[in-house]
């Protein structure tokens, strides 16, 4: 087997397709995002509670490919208690990293950095980024709801 | 001798990709050198308009292209050129009849039959003349395996069936539909049939007028032959009764502010310049295609068939997707819980490209309530070892997700 492709799957992707975290549905949550990519039927929902401008809960639900699942779990992991300014820093940082015309270079934890891997599988790209793009067009309506 | 390896040899794809091993013919096949020759010389040496020119290139040009049409309707059986049509695919053809034949037939509760293992192109096209008349679009039911009950299908049909479009052979399941039993079926109370041609007509001998199917629709691409070319085969009566449903040059007869009367059929539904050099080489791939004894493609497809289908069932976890008595070279399956995404990836990396997903039947794969399936599609220039190959890396594969 790709040794590449092995050591993508391997650092962090199949930890978090076996083992993700928050993986449940909660349909009374304040916010509920759905990522949805029609090309390949990978659907996630994302459970938020957002109170003043701090997601206190998320956790998620749905279906798709290890590459998706495992990066909407860290999504989910790292977003709890965190300002909603922060989580826009992260999902910028993450979507910069992964995204192939950035020659800007992106430091990240490891958790994050073995996305990076997906630049040189542009059929699974969009995989990784499904829920992140999702969550920076939620997390922006949160900080325009919040100014006016 | 039917020599699968001395076919490969003629897909220059092959010479530059000597590893591929290529199991994704149900998406498009590849193009045999013939092919691609006759659409180049066509740009090289014999480019021109056709229709009307008046020069010698393109009076070469309108018959190269007529000639085709003759070659098509020989090669499905149709009784005369002009039952051919040329489109864009299999779907504009669907789509063509959905809106030109069916759209004016069409009353309130009125019905529509079609399968529950249609890909989308025919079905959409159906569901939407459906809604816009305020009709019905009825779903035969498929069983476990995969296959219609002749039984359910025939109490489906009333007198408010006003067409019933079907696929020959599933993309998806690959099973081969009884069309013989269900057109007769059809017909015997009145109702014209259209067949989805796309998966069965590059295999399967093929007449129309021995099916006596209303109309036969399939695409270039899936038969060796150049993208963005397909055939629509009517029968006289009926093309000569519809209207056309794109208007523009080259389909008119004589053109006023006022008025326009239409060209005879097939022009008619010809509108603007169409993919000439595509046609020509789609008259390359039947060529190709008609060198081979079909019952010769269908002996070396089964054999490819049975060895995926054995060495695949000794894999733990798999199971195929479609088991139907009467299946083509399509093998569906799923491996556990690895999606069919990580499934294909990890194939494609060792140059095994198959497909996964919902291949364009979603209302089936939630029938059979998966999100998607791995799908691997023979064709003529595959090897019973490429099958082996295949499941040897879902083994791999297996192994390391567990």
């Amino acid at each position: 087997m790709n040794e590449q492709l092995k050591a993508l799957y391997k650092t962090v992707i199949l930890e978090h397709n076996a083992r993700p975290f928050h993986f449940e549905k909660k349909e009374d949550a304040g916010h509920v995002l759905e990522a949805y990519n029609p090309l390949c039927g990978d659907r996630f929902q994302v459970f938020l509670e957002v109170k003043n401008g701090v997601v206190t809960e998320a956790c998620f639900h749905g279906y798709g490919c290890a590459i998706s699942k495992a990066s909407t779990s860290v999504l989910v992991k790292n977003l709890e208690n965190q300002p909603v300014e922060k989580a826009q820093e992260l999902c910028r940082s993450f979507l910069k990293m992964t995204n192939p015309d950035s020659q800007e270079p992106v430091e990240m934890a490891e958790e994050f950095m073995a996305f990076s891997a997906t630049r040189d599988f542009p059929g699974r790209l969009k995989c990784a980024t499904l829920s992140w793009e999702e969550m920076t067009l939620f997390l922006e309506k949160q900080t325009v709801e919040n100014e006016n | 001798m039917f020599d699968p390896v001395k076919i490969r040899s003629e897909f220059p794809i092959f010479s530059h990709h000597p590893e591929l091993i290529y199991l994704d013919n149900a998406a498009t096949t590849q193009k045999p050198e013939a092919v691609i020759r006759a659409t180049s010389d066509f740009y090289q040496k014999e480019n021109a308009n056709i229709h009307r020119g008046i020069y010698e290139l393109a009076a070469n040009a309108s018959q190269k292209y007529e000639q085709v049409r003759r070659t098509v309707a020989s090669f499905i059986g149709a009784e005369r050129p002009e039952s051919i049509v040329y489109t864009s695919g299999t779907t504009e053809g669907i789509n063509l009849v959905a809106q030109s034949f069916l759209a004016g037939r069409l009353q309130p509760g009125d019905e529509v039959v079609i399968s529950a293992m249609e890909h989308h192109a025919n079905l959409i096209p159906w569901q939407q003349v459906c809604k816009m008349q305020g009709a019905k679009l009825r779903v035969i039911p498929v069983s476990e395996a995969g296959e219609i009950d002749l039984a359910v299908f025939k109490k489906m049909l009333s007198e408010r069936t006003k067409m019933v479009a079907l696929v020959h052979v599933s993309n998806t399941l690959g099973t081969i539909n009884p069309v013989e039993e269900m057109i007769e079926m059809a017909h015997s109370r009145d109702i014209p049939v259209l067949l989805d041609g796309a998966q069965s007509v590059a295999h399967y001998p093929l007449d129309v007028q021995a099916l006596d199917v209303d109309f036969f629709v399939f695409s270039g691409h899936k038969i060796f032959g150049p993208t963005g070319t397909g055939i629509l085969y009517g029968k006289p009566e009926h093309l000569e009764n519809m209207e056309p449903v794109t208007f523009g040059g080259d389909m008119i007869n004589s053109v006023s502010f006022e008025t326009t009367t239409f060209a005879a059929v097939p022009q008619r539904f010809e509108a603007g310049t169409t993919n000439i050099a595509g046609v020509i080489g789609l008259g390359a791939a039947i060529d190709f295609l008609m060198k081979f004894d079909k019952n010769d493609i269908l002996a070396h497809l089964k054999n490819l068939t049975e060895t995926a289908t054995d060495a695949l069932r000794q894999i733990d976890g798999l199971k195929i997707i479609g088991t139907a008595q009467n299946k083509s070279a399509i093998v569906s399956f799923t491996l556990g819980n690895v999606h069919p995404h990580d499934v294909a990836t990890f194939l494609g990396s060792e140059n095994i490209a198959v497909r996964a997903g919902n291949h364009c039947t979603q209302p089936l794969m939630d029938f059979y309530g998966l999100p998607g399936t791995t799908r691997a599609s023979f064709s003529i220039y595959n090897t019973a070892e490429e099958a082996l190959r295949l499941a040897e890396a879902l083994k791999d594969i297996q192994r390391f997700f567990a």
